[in-house]
């Protein structure tokens, strides 16, 4: 009848590893092996904490025959003494199970064991639960006296602290449950709930959620839905798979209205039995105050024995009564909607500016509270300084995003001298003392350069006239009247393009004129210096000519028409070079002329061109007369001094 | 028959073209009488009508933004200050306007780098005719230097001036384009626009943007802009929110 599961999980980080069921010898030994291994990964372990003793109550008012859950936690011991029974008149108590817990966050372990009971309240009435004696080695510690009022009827949760659970079918609800914890029944317009949507699900029947959790309702907005939490719970004697979706709650109008109910849709298995057969068979071990278990069934005693099937199973929790009232009305003039509980730190860079310089004052606002609808602090004083909207980064601590720290980042630019950035100013709404709260941070030193210097008297004396503080240099302070635009202008002038120049079509097309040009020069160019080159190669081939006519004429022993052909030939060519014509046209006289010479020269040319013409066309050079010495000598000297 | 139909033209076109022309500066006088009479509507209307017929002249669009800052809207008003200046940077009736606006408007500027400062002395026009005239100086020297009967040395120093000169006016026109006052230059048109980290109205807001502040557009996606931001951040704004400055 009193079965009994152990539990027990360590967390180390965000990691949380939990081992439940019962307990088997195999399960003490991993147990024990497994304390084995966190005492040698951790010697840090530290026990040394003061054990400490709490106990809460699942619901303090339930109805006859609804399961309470009564937790006893014992903080800082591994393990403690706790009553197996506690005997009062008008309720069945019984120990269902103990987890144990160790958290290991930066080495620092701390452990805590919490003892499970189930409490079936038998009649209506008040009932108290005394103190019940824990020990812990050789301390004794006693649990808080804990008070039950249990109403008269059956599945109605009543006004119970803000959770609502499932008022479904019998069977559905021995199969799952779910339920709608709202941390508070009363609250502030905008304030942020924690609440907590709790799925529960007999493991034996492979449930698997199909939609959901939704939660609906009117008059409030809720956070997203997080990845939910899972573990194994002893809810009434029975072991539930439990999945926990956290979230969050804002009521967004006043008065009394229900939040809820949470609805999902699960696929469960169930076994297949005739619904006339009369219940033979024993009953199930998990069915612990003699209720219906739809799982005293041999089909979960041996699965292949038997034929299970899949049903698809709403399930639906108890609404949640919220009581939202609204913000007191003595709001300070900061206040935008923050409610919570916050602190501010503030800085300011840089610190040196010149007068107009941006300076980047970051606020920090962290704690708990509304963070979506939270505006960054503003100025004390916004006099002399230009101000821009602030930017802001959110980051969570939680998963639903209550905690966390919220930086503003403004940008600010003083207009005159200033030697400090005034105090940032933050109020906000504080739901547990009920009133509102003012942050003001320190002045931040700055030291800005330029500028007149502001007037203190002013500021300080509110009964002398307000006279502009001079500025110079800087934009005029917000507060200053705005100066007015200048006029309007008479023409409508040019007609222009946003193009870009070198975008538009007629700036590439006026590129061909310098493009023409320069292949104009480069062609004449290259064509001036191929007839330089042919001019070149001309000159040098009667150049060459030239020299070996001379050769030939001082050497050899030619005829007088080969020698006086060859000699007029020597003055053609030298008469071609000097004047760059073609050799074949140049005369006597052509060539006395080109190289400027006096009568006898002239003379003597004349005679070297009548003698070559005559022995070439007489024929009375054909003979083997030779051209005498001094002939010869007087012809060469005569061409040696043609020079130009 | 065709000289007939060309000259009926042309008739037709030399009667018609100071009627055309004329046209636009009457358009334009009536939209400044209208505004004269504290009618800013109405002139607005008729300021916007010549700008959407190509009448893009920095005076139009410099009357333009005093129409719309004398109906409070600073972000039109910056937006049409600024493409006087586009068309025309030393526009300094423009110049003066734009700064009153932004002080009424809180609106942000974007930081100009260094390179933005190192060229602000001439706008990429200037800088674009600057290179062409060094590009083609330099080449004739090329030229000059390697077709001359000598090798002229000033032919060399010429060409190695021009070029160097053509290499900086790029730069300068590549800066310029990119820079702050480049193509991508675009004029917060909303109220406290929020840019955001991504593409969705929930996303995490990076800066909130007064109207008539600077941003840079990056690229666009569907509805949404991304922009560079005055505070030298980048995020997602939507597209109607925001409008380029060179049409």
């Amino acid at each position: 009848m009193n079965a009994r599961s152990d539990a027990m999980s360590i967390m180390i980080g965000d990691q949380r590893f939990e081992v439940r069921g019962k307990m088997s010898t195999y399960a003490k030994t991993f147990r024990i092996g497994f304390a084995l291994l966190v005492l040698i990964l951790a010697p840090s372990i530290a026990f040394a904490a003061t054990p400490t003793v709490t106990a809460v109550l699942s619901d303090s008012q339930p109805a006859v025959g609804q399961i309470v859950q009564l937790e006893i936690k014992v903080n800082g011991a591994n393990s403690a003494n706790v009553p197996e029974t506690i005997s009062i008149d008008g309720l069945e108590i019984h120990q269902t199970g103990t987890s144990r817990q160790f958290e290991m966050h930066n080495f620092d372990v701390s452990s805590s064991v919490t003892y499970n009971y189930t409490i079936l309240p038998l009649k209506a009435g008040h009932f108290k639960i005394p103190p019940q004696s824990v020990r812990i080695g050789n301390e004794s510690l006693r649990t808080p006296e804990l008070v039950l009022d249990v109403a008269q009827g059956s599945g109605s949760s009543g006004g119970s602290a803000g959770s609502a659970q499932t008022g479904q079918n019998p069977v559905a609800s021995k199969l799952a449950f779910a339920e709608l914890v709202v941390a508070k029944k009363d609250a502030y317009v905008g304030e942020m709930i924690p609440a907590e949507i709790r799925l529960g699900f007999d493991p034996r029947a492979h449930s698997r959620l199909q939609e959901g959790p939704e939660l609906s309702g009117q008059g409030f907005t809720t956070q997203k839905l997080q990845q939910p939490r899972e573990n194994l719970e002893t809810i009434g004697g029975r072991s539930y798979q439990v999945y926990t979706f956290k979230t969050a709650i804002a009521p967004a109008r006043l008065g009394k209205f229900e939040i809820g109910p949470v609805t999902a849709k699960a696929v469960v298995v169930l076994p297949r039995r005739p619904s006339t057969s009369p219940r033979t068979h024993p009953r199930s071990p998990f069915d612990l105050f003699n209720l219906d278990d739809p799982f005293s069934d041999p089909f979960f005693s041996d699965p292949f024995g038997s034929i299970g099937e899949r049903t698809e199973l709403p399930i639906r929790s108890e609404p949640a009564v919220l009581n939202v009232k609204p913000l007191p009305s003595n709001a300070p003039p900061n206040f935008s909607g923050a409610i919570g509980n916050f602190t501010m730190a503030v800085d300011a860079k840089p610190k040196t500016v010149q007068v107009g310089d941006p300076i980047t004052v970051t606020s920090t606002i962290s704690g708990r509270g509304n963070f979506d609808r939270m505006n960054g602090p503003g100025l004390e004083d916004e006099g002399g300084w230009h101000k821009y909207p602030p930017s802001s980064k959110f980051t969570q601590d939680d998963d639903v995003g209550i905690s966390g720290e919220k930086t503003f980042e403004m940008v600010i630019a003083p207009n005159e001298k200033k030697t400090a950035v005034p105090p940032l100013v933050f109020s906000y709404f504080d739901p547990v003392k009920e009133n509102y709260v003012t942050l003001r941070s320190d002045a931040v030193p700055i030291h800005v350069e330029g500028g007149a210097a502001p007037a203190p008297a002013v500021a300080a004396a509110p009964t002398t006239s307000a006279t502009p503080i001079g500025t110079v240099g800087v934009t005029p302070a917000p507060t200053a009247k705005p100066q007015d635009i200048l006029y309007q202008m008479s023409d409508l002038g040019r007609v222009r393009s946003f193009t870009p120049v070198y975008q538009r079509p007629v700036f590439w097309m006026a590129q061909l004129a310098p493009l023409i040009l320069l292949l104009g020069f480069v062609g004449w160019k290259i064509r001036q210096a191929k007839i330089d080159n042919r001019d070149a190669q001309r000159a040098a081939a009667l150049q060459q000519e030239s020299t070996e006519l001379l050769r030939k004429l001082r050497r050899s022993e030619l005829s007088p028409q080969e020698y006086f052909s060859n000699a007029s030939r020597v003055v053609r060519v030298k008469t071609a070079l000097a004047k760059k014509i073609n050799p074949n046209a140049v005369d006597a006289e052509t060539a006395a002329k080109a190289f400027d010479l006096g009568e006898s020269e002239r003379a003597q040319l004349r005679t070297l061109f009548e003698r070559s013409d005559e022995l070439r066309f007489s024929g009375s050079g054909n003979g083997t007369r030779s051209v005498s010495h001094d002939e010869r000598e007087e012809v060469l000297r005569l061409l040696e001094s043609l020079r130009a | 028959m065709k000289i007939r139909i060309a000259l009926s033209c042309a008739i037709i076109w030399l009667v018609s073209a100071p009627f055309l022309m004329g046209q636009p500066a009457a358009q334009f006088a009536k939209a400044n009488q209208e505004y004269a009479a504290g009618d800013f509507k109405a002139a607005i209307a008729d300021y916007e009508e010549l700008v959407r017929s190509g009448q893009d002249t920095p005076n139009l669009f410099y009357n333009l933004g005093n129409a719309y800052f004398r109906q409070n809207n600073f972000g039109r008003a910056i937006l049409n200050y600024e493409r006087a200046l586009a068309l025309d940077p030393y526009h300094p009736e423009a110049q003066a306007n734009v700064r009153i606006a932004r002080d009424e408007a809180r609106a942000l500027e974007l930081v100009p780098t260094r390179a933005d400062r190192l060229f602000e002395f001439a706008d990429e026009n200037q800088f674009a005719v600057t290179a062409t005239v060094a590009f083609w100086i330099g080449l004739f020297s090329i030229a000059v230097f390697i077709f001359g009967r000598r090798r002229s040395r000033t032919a060399i120093a010429l060409s190695i001036l021009s070029l160097s000169i053509f290499v900086v006016a790029v730069l300068a026109v590549y800066q310029l384009s990119h820079g702050k006052n480049g193509q991508g230059l675009a004029i917060v048109t909303g109220e406290n626009v929020e840019a955001r980290l991504a593409t969705a109205d929930n996303a995490n807001r990076v800066l909130t943007l007064p109207a008539g502040s600077e941003i840079k557009i990056v690229s666009q996606r569907g509805d949404w802009i991304y922009v560079g931001l005055p505070n030298n951040l980048r995020g997602w704004m939507p597209a109607n929110s925001a409008e380029q400055v060179r049409m």
